[in-house]
């Protein structure tokens, strides 16, 4: 059977993984920018205890992972609501000298990671672990019509928020001090960048891995910044690299038989690598 | 000259904290140009935070006798911006509209038209599509000014504008500041470590220093004297005006250790 031929099988896939990357490699300006390319890795951890815990309050109402769940047990929901308190909590201003910011959000990272492990291996849920686990941090390849819609509102509700707020997000972001007296709430447009990330981190790990979105987060970002000095340039490119890598990626696996994930981030740390030494070329051409 | 903001009794410090001062009266107004002066940790960003309203006061009342807050211009310290984002000159300069557009609202042709005047106005209008990261430290502040300006403000703040520049940047970037200034009926105040700035540039001075739990406000030539730089700063410093000129020496102090 031909790739083409196959469409039905991967149809679904390929449009989450052009929504996710899209979403995310749009998201990944504001992460590159603000230095917390970690915090996101850290949100994807936390979603995924989110996932874990609504398993396990699952076993107590006797639902099923595989099953279809009420609306209050979703892991969907579960994963967004504490990537959203973990993002709460890591926009929340550092009062102590003593707690760094990357200190806290590594205590986040390396708690969420472990209490999976010990939620997934409670007795109430660790027979149905080893899918879990693919239900926890997706795997790019199979993706449910539940996750495709959840990307689709995730997608659509932060291009909304970004789009009536991008001014103050940008200046906030750019130079807080002088947008706090210009009269932009500051905190406020922080916690709303934290909140569409927590989300979109939610539902893209789900649907695409935690690897492939921390990739889609920081390294198509990283590469249109290094390709470009503008704006609106540095956006686009953005959200069109992270596209391609997760389509192509996603293409290649299917006709190489390689691991999904692994082969959208390590196209996308080509891009990166070939923008980087570009710009070493500009510079040793510009110097000589 | 009318008030811009008036301190009355005005207690500063962190929130919760303790006030670094005793209770404060002073106001600026329009035409104002003052001079911030003190050492490191003296209470001069504290004292700047309350003026902006970005700290409220811990006690005593900051009044606004226009009734309402001036529309305010501000230029960070200068490593404050952020320079990897992709801005253009202009781009950072329109920022300098927020308060005027408010939220959501987007900037238009007259935001534009304003942002590049000031441009124009600081010596830039050529560069305003250039890459704001591509210009020079001392093109930076003044771009920084123009955003300042595009706010069209009432009063001009100035954080320490030139913390990272060489003393004679510092003397040009406050003579444009005092030259776009005196025609707009603006207050301006500016903090600065250089006295021979704050007492060329300024009408006014404010001296602060919490260690000592001194604030004094007034004429720059009143204020800004040996006897009374050698006590803020703890070593002995001279100050002379000859003419238009004021000139500091520092003079080596005998008891420092390294």
């Amino acid at each position: 059977m031909s790739f083409w031929e196959a469409r039905f099988l991967w149809q679904e896939p390929m449009l989450a993984a052009a929504i996710g990357a899209a979403l995310l490699g749009y998201l990944g300006f504001f992460v590159v920018l603000r230095r917390i390319a970690f915090m996101s890795a850290a949100l994807s951890q936390v979603s995924g205890l989110g996932v874990a815990v609504a398993f396990w309050v699952g076993s107590f109402a006797g639902v099923s992972p595989h099953e279809a769940t009420p609306l209050w047990l979703s892991p969907g929901l579960y994963a967004f609501l504490f990537a959203a308190a973990g993002a709460g909590v890591m926009s929340l201003p550092s009062r102590s000298r003593r707690v760094t910011p990357e200190s806290a959000v590594a205590l986040a990272y390396l708690a969420s990671s472990a209490l999976v492990m010990v939620v997934l291996s409670s007795p109430r849920i660790a027979q149905e672990a080893h899918e879990v686990g693919d239900l926890l941090f997706g795997n790019a390849v199979t993706v449910s019509r539940d996750d495709l819609y959840e990307l689709a509102v995730a997608a659509v509700v932060t291009l909304i928020a970004h789009g009536l707020f991008f001014k103050e997000l940008l200046f906030s972001s750019f130079d807080a001090d002088t947008a706090r007296v210009s009269g932009v709430p500051v905190r406020r447009m922080g916690l709303l960048l934290h909140l569409t990330l927590a989300l979109g981190v939610a539902v893209a790990t789900r649907a695409l891995g935690a690897l492939p979105v921390f990739a889609f987060l920081v390294l198509p970002a990283g590469a249109a910044l290094l390709f470009s000095e503008r704006l609106k340039v540095v956006l686009v490119l953005s959200v069109v690299i992270s596209v391609l890598c997760g389509t192509l990626g996603y293409y290649l696996s299917w006709t190489l038989s390689l691991p999904t994930g692994s082969l959208m981030v390590s196209l996308a740390a080509l891009v990166w690598t070939a923008a980087g030494l570009k710009r070493l070329v500009d510079k040793l051409r510009r110097a000589a | 000259m009318s008030s811009l903001v008036s301190f009355e009794q005005v207690s500063i410090g962190h929130r919760r904290g303790e006030a670094l001062l005793p209770p404060i009266s002073w106001s600026i107004g329009r035409g104002d140009l003052i001079g911030v002066l003190g050492p490191n940790g003296s209470g001069k960003s504290t004292f700047l935070k309350t003026l902006l309203g970005l700290l409220p006061p811990l006690a005593g009342r900051v009044v606004h006798p226009q009734g309402r807050p001036p529309r305010l211009g501000y230029v960070p310290q200068s490593a404050r911006p952020d320079f990897a984002y992709p801005l253009s000159v202009l781009q950072v300069v329109l920022m300098g509209r927020a308060a005027q557009l408010g939220l959501v609202r987007r900037p238009g042709h007259s935001d534009v038209a304003v942002a590049r005047r000031q441009l124009e106005a600081v010596g830039l209008g050529a560069l305003a599509d250039q890459p704001f990261r591509s210009l020079s430290g001392g093109q930076q502040q003044r771009a920084l000014v123009a955003r300042a300006l595009a706010a069209e403000p009432e009063l001009l703040v100035l954080d320490e504008p030139t913390s990272e520049m060489d003393p004679a940047a510092e003397h040009a970037l406050l003579s444009l500041v005092g030259s776009l200034t005196r025609s707009r009926d603006v207050g301006v105040i500016f903090v600065t470590h250089e006295i021979s700035s704050a007492a060329g540039f300024g009408r006014g001075a404010v001296l602060v220093d919490r260690r000592a739990q001194y604030f004094e406000a007034g004429l720059a030539t009143e204020l800004i004297t040996s006897e009374r730089m050698s006590r803020l700063y703890g070593r002995p410093i001279e100050v002379r005006r000859e003419g238009d000129r004021v000139l500091v020496w520092l003079a080596a102090h005998h008891e420092e250790t390294r």
